[in-house]
């Protein structure tokens, strides 16, 4: 019987979370909440294919596994700089197998004044945070069992406080390193909390695995934009074909405030994406980009969830991708617009190119509109290279590789575009022109 | 230079072509005329390899080397050049991106050496200035959102960058004021030399008052029909194409 199965392996997770008590102990208030999520899942089953919110996305593959807690061990100072984006001025957070490795790290004493981090017991156990706690007091009760799991296992969540009018320049960068010959489990968590008026930038990087054995990551990002705040939010996603994500981000505005993502897919054997975005207060901005670009077997969903609950909200969602070989890819882009959410505008566009006979892409965007005055639009579309485009480059002297390649780039180039760091966009483009050619 | 003998082709299993012969030898100019559907562009487009055109018989013989058995891109590297009657928007690809890849991919064929960036720059900045063009053009995406004039004269640009020897222009004055038209023709002229051919298909006799041809062709019905010199052009705008419809007619 499916959900016999499905219990059972919640059952590996939950023995996991008994060995990971043994190793450690958090803080109380940590604790006591992780123990909930825990006794939680316990009562959960993961979700099927017969769930409609999955209905493109098996996890069996990755929960059906015996997962190990991830080995703290660490790398070299070499092996980091090399894997450095180039001319990024950052400040740098570095996990190797999900466990965070200070001396790897930017060390505080140079985190930008404006900027506070915290580690999350730490930041718990602090009068400072009521939201932190309602919002881990909520994953803990979550209904997506991911989200349930990341909150009891996470113990290396970083909460980061944008002080009142602050501009940090240089972005904080999350690099995700794995290593070593064992399958492991990570659940990566990140918080943060623009204050008013605020400017931040943040990228999670997940970076290739050297070696053919799996690891999967759990990860969990929360962001609340107080107002008038300004978050660029990246997530660069470049692991090997063998890797596992399941990602949950959800993101609270309030008024006048401007949130954007950047997600990039390029690694990945099962990549599932949750990108909410709740716009509790009026005049907010939101824009959503996202590049996929796989092959093999490779499978990458996207799923976001654009909710206008108040009048006079922008969003806008550009998400394109390239699929060839076996791969497949999905895009669910919901957008809800509730009764008292006049005068929004909210566009949404998806755009694929299907490159091989046996490539898959799903695209179901869906517009619930509640409101009589409002702009919303939303376009997907499923196409091969233009033809005419490819013998126009030839006529020109480009061989045809090089021409399919050129468009491909450009079709992607248009989302590439939008990230406002010059390095990382310089970066990006480099790993997407590296992986068209090595098709 | 090249050599044309009973070319026949089809589209989708209609023959447009049904015998064409021509020889273009280095430093001419061959005009190429004849009313809406007489095979022109068919003509051009066969020459420059596109794939929907299927050659059922007949040989093209470029510089001593089957033409039609090299690929696209080869054709090229070996110097044969289109210019466009509907040159294809792309969008995201940049004109400096598209021009440096392009002459690039050219020098690398023939085993020059690469352009450095700043040899580059300088080499196309030398051209745009030579057809008057704005180089805030270079940051646009590759013909997107260009007026009809200004695709043609990206045409010639890339035409004066790639110095070709066999360069076809394919209706390139269609649908051009004077001042466009002129600049054409100041592209062409300034690139005649005696080891570079040209052949102009036109509707219309107008081109051919800038850019004087060695010789006319009339094509029609997939056949060229009349040969001469400049001076059956001016018999052609006089007279119209009706006259050569007739006299095929009576002839068939």
């Amino acid at each position: 019987m499916p959900t016999a199965i499905a219990s059972e392996h919640i059952g590996h997770f939950i023995e996991l979370y008994e060995k990971a008590k043994a190793l450690s102990s958090p803080a109380p208030k940590l604790a006591a909440l992780q123990d909930k999520a825990a006794a939680h899942l316990e009562e959960m089953r993961f979700p099927t294919r017969r769930d409609e919110d999955w209905k493109y996305t098996s996890v069996r593959q990755i929960v059906s596994q015996n997962w190990a807690l991830g080995k703290a061990t660490t790398l070299s100072p070499e092996h980091i700089e090399n894997a450095a984006i180039k001319d990024l001025d950052d400040i740098r957070f570095v996990f190797v197998n999900g466990q965070f490795v200070p001396a790897l790290s930017t060390p505080a004493s140079q985190w930008p004044q404006g900027l506070t981090i915290k580690s999350l017991a730490d930041a718990l156990e602090g009068e400072d945070s009521e939201w932190l706690s309602a919002k881990l007091e909520a994953h803990a009760m979550h209904d997506n069992p991911f989200v349930v799991m990341n909150t009891a296992f996470g113990q290396n969540g970083w909460y980061m406080e944008v002080q009142k009018g602050a501009v940090i320049e240089k972005p904080v960068h999350l690099m995700m390193f794995s290593t070593g010959e064992e399958a492991f489990v990570q659940f990566p968590q990140l918080w943060v909390h623009a204050q008013t008026g605020s400017e931040f930038s943040v990228m999670e990087h997940y970076l290739p695995k050297e070696g053919n054995t799996p690891h999967f990551t759990c990860a969990v990002s929360c962001l609340r934009l107080e107002a008038n705040a300004h978050v660029h939010h990246y997530r660069l996603q470049r692991e090997s074909d063998t890797a596992f994500q399941i990602n949950f981000c959800e993101v609270e505005q309030e008024r006048d405030s401007v949130y954007s993502s950047y997600a990039t897919d390029l690694g990945g054997a099962i990549v599932r994406n949750n990108q909410n975005v709740l716009l509790e207060q009026s005049n907010t901005e939101t824009h959503l980009n996202g590049i996929y670009l796989i092959n093999g077997e490779q499978h990458v969903d996207n799923q976001t969830f654009m909710d206008h609950a108040v009048p006079h909200c922008n969003s806008n969602e550009l998400y394109k991708g390239i699929v060839t070989g076996k791969a497949r890819g999905v895009f669910n882009g919901k957008v809800l617009v509730r009764p008292d959410a006049q005068k929004t505008n909210a566009f949404q566009q998806n755009s694929t190119l299907l490159l091989s006979p046996d490539a898959i892409m799903d695209a179901k965007p869906q517009l619930e509109i509640f409101a009589d005055d409002v702009k919303c639009s939303h376009g997907a579309t499923i196409g091969q290279l233009d033809e005419s485009a490819v013998f126009y480059l030839r006529s020109r002297g480009l061989p045809l590789r090089e021409a399919r390649t050129l468009l491909q780039f450009a079709f992607l180039g248009e989302v590439i575009s939008n990230m406002p760091h010059e390095p990382v966009r310089n970066f990006v483009e480099k790993l997407v022109h590296d992986k068209l050619y090595n098709h | 230079m090249l050599s044309i003998k009973n070319l026949h082709a089809s589209v989708e299993g209609n023959e447009i072509l049904k015998g064409i012969n021509l020889e273009v030898n280095p430093g001419e100019v061959h005009a190429i005329m004849g009313p809406n559907g007489s095979g022109k562009s068919t003509l051009a487009n066969v020459l420059a390899g596109r794939e929907e055109y299927e050659v059922t018989e007949g040989s093209v013989i470029y510089k001593g080397e089957d033409l039609l058995e090299m690929d696209v891109d080869e054709r090229a590297h070996a110097g044969v050049f289109l210019a466009f009657q509907y040159p294809v928007e792309i969008p995201g690809v940049s004109m400096a991106t598209f021009l440096k890849e392009a002459i690039n991919a050219n020098r690398r064929a023939r085993g020059q050496q690469e352009l450095s960036p700043v040899e580059m720059l300088k080499f196309i900045r030398s051209k745009t200035k030579l057809l008057g063009m704005d180089e805030q053009m270079l940051k646009r995406s590759l013909n997107e959102g260009f007026s009809g004039g200004e695709k043609k004269r990206n045409e010639m640009l890339q035409m004066a960058l790639l110095e070709p020897s066999l360069a076809i222009l394919d209706e390139t004055d269609s649908g051009l004021d004077i001042d466009a038209l002129k600049v054409v023709a100041d592209s062409v002229n300034a690139l005649r030399s005696p080891d570079r051919s040209f052949i102009v298909v036109t509707h219309y006799q107008r081109l051919l008052n800038y850019i004087v041809p060695d010789f006319v062709h009339v094509l029609f019905n997939g056949r060229i029909v009349k040969s001469g010199g400049k001076e059956l052009a001016l018999q052609l705008e006089e007279k119209g194409y009706d006259w050569i419809k007739e006299e095929n007619a009576v002839a068939g």
